[in-house]
């Protein structure tokens, strides 16, 4: 008796354990484009393929500490798939399935799975982060399935065998470079701090180099990206009086170090890479973000003329102005999508994901952020990065990093 | 001294977290894993308050900021309690009735660890770095110690901490209820034939261990920030300040936690990169239990309290 009611305890435990992180899996994903299969009328172009529907898949975190860059993500491509159906002109249509990964490398490989298994799936945007990508390059390289990532920025992706992973976003190391130049520009002494995360560190250690160099003095520490008391290197930053501080890591732990810092009264330039310039920073360092600086190969989608249409039609559909890598996500969708299209003229509506993927090498196609167009190893052709600075409240863009003083 | 000063106020705060670690474990010999979890309910509880009398805290009167706090701490304190309090009658006291094995309640105490944090994730989002508002300039030198800047915050926390543990430490030392909880630490059968009614100390010991964890989290929230995870981390260092300091001993508790706290914080001055911190930490704990094996001031609540 004793030991069958125990067991029944532990059962009713573990079961309500897993039904919960399985609810948890799609809280944040929005499914209405599930829908999109049965809903739909018949498209309105008369050929023979009109009825067809081919799917392409996204992988990025929708729920977790970095769900906000998801979901712009995830929303720029929403954006993109919707405008193409809406359009009619394909001869098909396109339906849209999300995977959460939470953008951490461990949930990756189950949000990679749930998309390979599906055999409708011919392409994939995303995955959205660096640990994530690194994670399933192979799996998905082996199963022949193309990835346009918008924003999986790490440098060394594209030197790991991960032979179907594109992406339309320079690399951490160029951004890395851009930035560590510019601040060797003006500072003689720079405190250089990561988050030890496969992004975080990346992002850094290229600053570190670079910054070294140039002959500037590097000061490194690294802080565990779940830590949340971030007083003790804040006052360490103070202490060593360094002129500079960079940050390599995501944004909902930059807002955490720059209201630190404001405690201690650090008196600094700030910055951090692409992974801190979201809205999530802007709300959690409140006013300790002023002031902050960001590099990031991104656009501005609310003021970048390219992007004025898409931005407009973002917001429309979102009720929220885009935010970082929307656009970049917006672009990567519609590469995948005039991939999909050349793959399906090609092979008379059967295409497989090796034509996909094929296609997506041989995509030039005009974005709103950059050229969809990529070098063998998969970067793209030519990149870009900018220099945004947080005033009150508010990221602006100042303009190409290599063009500042 | 700046160093100092932030491990002291750290410290403070896993040393109330730790006390509701010692605190069960006196009375039950188990280790409450869920504890976190009702220290995390306790930021969002006093947050719910704080919120709604200050909005976003930019109209906040001077006059107004010592009556916001101690209804931040009170309504942090008390969301924890129930939430320990219910916890208590859910996952543990079902299975002390029908003499479950100490390994039933630590599945049990991991299951409703999970559960309440999820249960948050889903009522609240993800975020983990919800903030409070602003409602009073938390970073203003109050005075200048030895070149040291004590800001506002901080003696806010160890003034309210320092408090809260006195007060602990009168009610286990004189009152009845305090009586009653040594009694139950030495020796429950025993205590039960005197008289003392086990369900209901055992009951009111997790609403204690609440009422400061749940204090606690306002605390933490309003220095750092908040989230459904957040109780993870700080409950395995309270935890293990708790047994730095010798689990089920109430103020080894409130030493261990300062130790530790002020320990981590001291990893700059020795040059050792920060991402170390958590390893200087432990190593501490492992070197000081090979010597005292039983923690600094030693098992057993009754003992020392």
């Amino acid at each position: 008796m004793r030991t069958s009611s125990l067991a029944k305890v532990a059962v009713i435990g573990v079961a309500g354990v897993m039904a919960l992180s399985a609810c948890s899996n799609d809280s944040g994903g929005n499914n209405s484009s599930n829908n999109n299969l049965t809903q739909q009328p018949a498209g309105s172009g008369s050929n023979a393929n009109s009825n067809k529907t081919y799917k392409i898949g996204w992988q990025g975190p929708l729920s977790g500490d970095n769900q906000q860059l998801g979901i712009n993500e995830y929303n720029g491509t929403k954006l993109a798939v919707e405008q193409a159906n809406a359009k009619g002109d394909l001869g098909f249509k396109i339906v849209l399935v999300e995977s959460d990964d939470v953008g951490t490398a461990d949930k990756a490989p189950a949000a990679a799975a749930k998309l390979l298994q599906d055999p409708a799936i011919l392409g994939v945007v995303g995955p959205a982060f660096s640990g994530p990508t690194s994670a399933t390059g192979k799996t998905y390289a082996a199963a022949n399935m193309g990835l346009i990532s918008g924003s999986a920025t790490n440098a060394t992706l594209t030197s790991s065998g991960f032979t179907t992973f594109h992406r339309v976003v320079p690399t951490d190391g160029t951004e890395g470079t851009q930035a560590a130049e510019w601040l060797a520009k003006k500072f003689k002494k720079v405190f250089v701090v990561d988050d030890t995360s496969t992004y975080g560190k990346g992002v850094a250690d290229v600053v570190r180099k670079t910054l070294a160099s140039k002959g500037t003095n590097v000061i490194s520490q690294g802080v565990a990206a779940n830590t949340q008391d971030y007083g003790a290197i804040a006052q360490r930053v103070t202490q060593s009086g360094a002129d500079a501080l960079f940050y390599g890591g995501y944004d909902a732990q930059a807002a955490l170090f720059a209201k630190a810092l404001a405690a201690t009264g650090y008196k600094g330039l700030k910055m951090t890479g692409n992974g801190g310039k979201s809205s999530v920073f802007t709300s959690g360092a409140g006013a300790a973000g002023n002031g902050w600086y960001f590099s990031c190969g991104c656009q501005d989608a609310t003021t970048a003329p390219e992007a004025k249409d898409f931005a407009a039609a973002y917001e429309k559909m979102f009720n929220t102005p885009p935010s970082t890598y929307s656009p970049e996500c917006f672009d990567a969708a519609n590469g995948m999508i005039e991939a999909l299209k050349a793959a399906v003229q090609k092979t008379n509506g059967n295409p497989t994901r090796k034509d996909v993927a094929d296609a997506i090498n041989a995509l030039d196609y005009k974005g709103i952020t950059t050229q969809v167009k990529f070098a063998p190893n998969g970067e793209v052709a030519n990149a870009t990065v900018n220099l945004y600075q947080q005033k009150d409240g508010k990221i602006v863009m100042l303009g190409k990093i290599q063009d500042q003083s | 001294m700046n160093y100092l000063i932030l491990g002291i106020t750290r410290g403070s705060m896993y040393a109330l977290i730790a006390l509701g670690y010692t605190l069960v474990y006196g009375v039950l010999q188990l280790i409450n894993f869920a504890h976190s979890e009702v220290f995390m309910s306790g930021a969002f509880g006093s947050y719910a308050i704080v919120h709604l009398l200050v909005g976003d805290g930019k109209a906040t009167p001077s006059w107004a900021v010592p009556f916001i706090l101690i209804a931040g701490i009170l309504s942090g304190a008390i969301t924890a309690a129930v939430i320990a309090w219910l916890l208590e009658r859910v996952a543990y006291r079902p299975l002390r009735r029908r003499g479950a094995p100490k390994l039933a309640f630590l599945i049990s105490a991991i299951g409703a660890s999970f559960f309440l944090s999820q249960l948050a994730g889903k009522l609240f989002g993800r975020l983990t770095s919800n903030s409070f508002p602003e409602f009073f300039d938390q970073n203003a030198v109050i005075f200048r110690p030895f070149g040291a800047e004590v800001r506002v915050l901080q003696i806010v926390i160890v003034a309210s901490a320092v408090l809260m543990m006195i007060f602990l430490d009168r009610l286990v030392s004189v009152t009845k209820l305090g009586r009653s909880i040594r009694a139950i630490s030495e020796d429950a059968p025993t205590a039960a034939l005197m008289g003392i009614d086990i369900d209901k100390t055992i009951s009111r010991t997790f609403i204690i261990g609440g009422l400061l964890g749940g204090a606690a989290g306002f605390l933490f929230g309003l220095n750092f920030s908040f989230g459904n995870t957040m109780g993870f981390i700080p409950g395995v260092k309270a935890f293990a300040a708790a047994v730095l300091g010798g689990i089920g001993n109430i103020r080894g508790a409130m030493i261990g936690g300062l130790l530790l706290g002020i320990v981590e914080n001291l990893v700059p001055l020795v040059n050792i990169d920060t991402k170390w911190t958590d390893v200087v930490a432990f190593v501490v704990l492992v070197l000081v239990l090979m010597f005292r094996p039983t923690g600094i001031l030693g098992e057993r609540l009754g003992r020392a309290a």
